[in-house]
């Protein structure tokens, strides 16, 4: 996979992960690390949000299934912010699409449903930003 | 009559009544300590079966079969908090539910903070009638997107039992949860209580889910992000005793099939079998206790095949009484609900038409619910007199007391090594020994006050006392603002 | 008196003596999880970052999952658990190759043998990895495992079988539901027909006559979910006969998702007011679903009903019927329900 970002010079792209679950934590980080990403992996909701206000990502991948604050509260919180528009994948368990479309009525841009595949994840970031600029 | 005439006279009394109670006293201790082991043991089995069932868990998403719910959110005078938790129920995972407020006549901004918040539209809806209500019902307001699933309803001032009852009746699904304003839910709360709705879709009639107090913790957007342990003892006392009744009492009574105790501040239950049943009564003061006794009375008449069943997994936090006072007022309360449906219930007691629940439950709540208080307060009064007056000595007194009291603190230790096996919420050792530390507390003074009060409220029902409704002063949640 | 004091001091020791153990319990109940977690993450350590690569999909010249299949002792016991839990979360190539260690491990045929294991936490685990590693010649075993004493193991067993998605396993899991004593809890059994083929739509339409009403339901809700009008006829017989009324109304909201316009005879016959007001309201969302103007008269005349919500909905209904069922409300233009039901109706549109 080739980098994201534009120029040459550009600081990498940098993308904010939340997810309880560490394998997928680390296989997401992983994935968008050596598809040339910035990632920050935090394991919960609180702190991705604190995360996500003390820094700003153009990116964020959170999972809806978290304990205390769930992605969908995150997503809430981060669209009430002062940086509503960065763009936000949702990651989801295998449902009747009730989580996504909880998750679209706050305001997600896209979601995955899990299991997932990584390589689409990773199109489905590109395609974000793609759009986002 | 001289000072020693008095002190004799006191002594044989003393020694009369230890010698008549002694025979009783024996056997209801024999009696109530085997029947807690029992629950226990019981409590053990189910634990066991259900730590099997968690190992081997695979996600389940609420796909198919979780039938929608209704969560009742009865609020009066809750402007501070009443946004933030309409907000987090909306945004709990579940593939269907709707949130539906009553305002009961709020003299505050209660109804304004939510008409701002989701740009309420009043519809011109008339409630169906199926629960007879007597306050006026004044208005239905939804949100003006027409997709956001919220119903706030406004009617006068009556209490939270009818507002309960206007929100049965308001309710669109199936199932109706009844919330506490204040309470806080797990996220994957509702998907854990519906969960044996959706495995026997054709016989659950209701369940119940864990409640733990909420003082300490962390709360962020009405979710709890950091379980701590309460500040201070009172608290720290109340979160043993949830523990010791959610995780050995309700769980061993539910694997016996004699759940009938379902707590007001989590309950979900068929919407049609609420109605069917009348609804809550508004005049009970127990009333959650109340409606699961009825419906268990009437699906018995009817014998009809039903389950009811407690769900142990924490999934609901509310907050405990930090003062003496409001503690007071929560227990007397509680104890008046007990007797008052125990009393009305009492045509059940060894029925055989009422299975399990005329047979053991029931006795068991008459014998070690209700009466307990009362025989502790003799217990109290007497071990005191008798040392005081040498019919017995220090040492026997003191080894009563060691007995007594330890056997509580086992009990509750029980239920600790069930709560860490299983669930094991708090992460820091100082809670373990903090937890400890309460168990054995809990036996000096704060027992011996909670007796005096649950025979207060005993006996103001039994003078025919109007009751006078407590108002909890909440302290608020560590609550951050965004 | 010495006989009740030497008593009194024996039942004293045996309770603190046993508040001891039970502290002693709990902190070594701890103890056991963190040191439980401690190991598997040192035997993990160093095939953490290849079973990352390969679960990822970045594993191109194959040399992480050859690392894996190395494994031996304990750390493959460890790792083989960390794959089947990665198993679930992921999908395609990566899952493949992951797979593929577990079966150069001899993981998938010890599962086979410990489905018989005498523990039933082995036997579900067994299960489900036999469906995670789709291993489709165990089908068979796994419909034994249906019948298994313990409801993890029917849990697990019919999560496998979904998982491998042979419709040839819908019927035992359907009937599975309605065994005594050892029944499979529905829901599982839902989600499982839910990922099984088009093969399935006979076996629903037979458990729709199943003694069992939890299977009936099961089957009813699944025929609607799948849109499979084999089931028709039987949906209709449901709704009518059924002695269960939560079967009589999922058939109901079935017989709106998929039935044909004929149907609304059917549905109108149950909104008569001798029906259980669940089951009416039932019968009217489903009329508005069908979407048959052949109901129109009779949702028009349920505008007038006592119950406000049955009227509401019927007006719901009829707004959805397009110019015929919106003449229907003439005359009823000032009813809360219509109004109420047009005001709803026009938010949804505002905000679509």
């Amino acid at each position: 996979m080739s980098a994201p970002a534009g120029e040459p010079d550009a600081s990498p792209v940098r993308v904010l992960v939340a997810d309880d679950d560490a394998d997928i934590r680390d296989l997401v980080e992983f994935k968008l690390t050596q598809a040339g990403y910035a990632v920050e992996a935090v394991p919960d909701g609180i702190s991705a949000w604190e995360a996500f206000e003390a820094n700003p990502p153009q990116l964020a991948v959170l999972d809806v299934m978290m304990p205390g604050l769930s992605g969908i509260d995150v997503l809430r919180k981060i669209r009430e912010s002062e940086f509503p528009s960065v763009p936000v994948l949702l990651l989801s368990a295998k449902s009747r699409d009730s989580d996504v479309d909880t998750g679209f009525a706050v305001g997600a841009d896209d979601y995955v449903i899990k299991p997932f595949s990584p390589r689409e994840l990773l199109h489905r970031v590109n395609g974000m930003l793609a759009r986002a600029r | 009559m001289s000072w020693d005439g008095v002190t004799e006279g006191l002594r044989s009394l003393v020694v009369w009544s230890m010698d008549v109670t002694a025979v009783p006293v024996i056997i209801y201790f024999l009696l109530i300590n085997t029947s807690l082991l029992l629950l226990i043991a019981l409590a053990y089995l189910e634990f066991r079966a259900q730590q099997r069932r968690r190992a081997t868990a695979v996600s389940w998403q609420g796909a198919g079969l979780a039938p929608g719910v209704s969560l009742l959110v009865p609020a009066y005078n809750e402007e501070a908090g009443i946004v933030m938790a309409v907000k987090s129920f909306l945004t709990l995972r579940y593939p269907r539910h709707e949130v539906v407020v009553v305002d009961d006549g709020s003299s505050d901004e209660t109804f304004a903070r939510l008409e701002a918040a989701f740009d309420l539209v009043q519809v011109p809806r008339e409630l169906p009638h199926e629960i007879p209500i007597r306050a006026k019902v004044l208005g239905i307001w939804v949100p003006r997107d027409g997709r956001t699933r919220l119903v706030v309803v406004r009617k006068e001032n009556s209490g939270k039992t009818e507002a309960l009852n206007v929100g049965v009746n308001a309710a669109n699904e199936p199932l109706v949860a009844m919330l506490d304003g204040d309470s806080i839910l797990e996220p994957d709360g509702l998907l854990h209580v519906t969960r044996p709705f959706a495995d026997d879709p054709t016989r659950m009639v209701a369940t119940g889910g864990a409640i733990r107090p909420v003082n300490g913790s962390r709360v962020v957007s009405g979710r709890i992000v950091r379980v701590e342990m309460p500040q201070t003892w009172m608290p720290r006392i109340q979160l043993v005793e949830y523990l010791r009744a959610f995780l050995l009492g309700r769980t061993g009574w539910s694997r016996l099939g004699g759940l009938i105790l379902i707590s007001g501040a989590f309950g979900l239950f068929r919407r049609d079998v609420v109605v069917e049943v009348g609804g809550l009564e508004p005049n009970s003061i127990g009333e959650d206790f109340e409606l699961v006794m009825r419906i268990h009375k009437k699906l018995l008449d009817e014998g009809r095949d039903y389950r009811i069943e407690f769900v142990p997994e924490p999934v609901s936090w509310t907050e405990v009484p930090i003062t003496a006072k409001v503690l007071r007022n929560q227990r007397r309360r509680w104890h008046r609900g007990l007797w008052e449906t125990l009393w009305a219930y009492r045509s059940m007691l060894f029925r055989p038409k009422y299975g399990r629940i005329g047979s053991l439950a029931l006795p068991y709540y008459w014998l070690f619910e209700l009466i307990a208080p009362l025989l502790e307060l003799f217990g109290i009064l007497i071990v005191p007199l008798a040392l005081l007056l040498g019919v017995v000595n220090v040492p026997f007194a003191i080894l009563f007391l060691v007995l007594a009291y330890g056997y509580a603190v086992l009990v509750t230790l029980s239920a600790m090594v069930v709560d860490e096996w299983a669930f094991h919420k708090h992460d820091r050792w100082r809670a373990i020994w903090q937890t400890i530390a309460a168990s054995v507390l809990e036996n000096i003074g704060y027992r011996q006050a909670t007796v005096w009060w649950r025979l207060e409220g005993w006996w103001s029902s039994l003078r025919g006392k109007k009751h006078v409704w407590g108002v909890m002063t909440r302290t608020g949640f560590d609550e951050e603002q965004a | 008196m010495i006989i009740g004091a030497a008593l009194l001091v024996g039942a004293t020791v045996v309770i603190l003596g046993a508040c001891v153990l039970l502290v002693i319990l709990v902190v070594a109940v701890r103890a056991r999880r963190h040191s439980r977690n401690q190991r598997d993450e040192m035997l993990m350590s160093p095939l953490r970052s290849a079973l990352i690569t390969v679960a990822s999909g970045e594993d191109d010249d194959g040399a992480a999952a050859e690392q894996l299949t190395w494994a031996t002792g304990v750390s493959r016991v460890v790792l083989d658990r960390n794959i089947v839990e990665m198993l679930g979360k992921i999908r395609g190539v990566p899952a493949d190759q992951l797979v593929h260690v577990l079966e150069v491990h001899g993981a998938v045929d010890a599962a086979v043998e410990d489905l018989t294991s005498r523990s039933s936490v082995r036997r579900a685990r067994a299960a489900q990895l036999l469906g995670l590693a789709r291993a489709k010649d165990t089908v068979p075993l796994l419909v034994t495992a249906l019948g298994d004493e313990s409801v993890e193991v029917r849990n697990s067993a019919a999560y496998a079988l979904g998982l491998i998605g042979d419709p040839a396993a819908a019927g035992p899991v359907l009937a599975a539901i309605g065994a005594p004593e050892r029944g499979l809890p529905a829901a599982t059994a839902a989600e499982a027909l839910q990922s099984m083929g088009v093969g399935i739509s006979e076996v629903l339409r037979d458990g729709m006559a199943d003694d069992n009403a939890r299977t009936r339901m099961v089957a009813a809700h699944l025929s609607a979910e799948r849109s499979f009008t084999l089931g028709l006829p039987q949906l209709r017989r449901l709704l009518s006969d059924d002695p269960d009324l939560t079967v009589r109304e999922t058939s109901a909201t079935a017989i709106g998702r998929l039935g044909r316009g004929e149907d609304a005879d059917t549905l109108v016959r149950h909104t008569a007011d001798t029906e259980p007001l669940s089951l009416r309201r039932a019968c009217v969302v489903a009329l508005g679903e069908l979407g048959d103007t052949r109901a129109v008269p009779a949702l028009a005349e349920i505008l007038d009903d006592s119950d406000p919500r049955l009227a509401e909905l019927a007006a719901t209904a009829l707004l959805s019927m397009g110019a015929e069922g919106s003449a229907a409300l003439a005359g009823h233009e000032d009813d809360p329900a219509v109004r109420t039901a047009r005001l709803l109706v026009s938010l949804q549109r505002a905000s679509a």
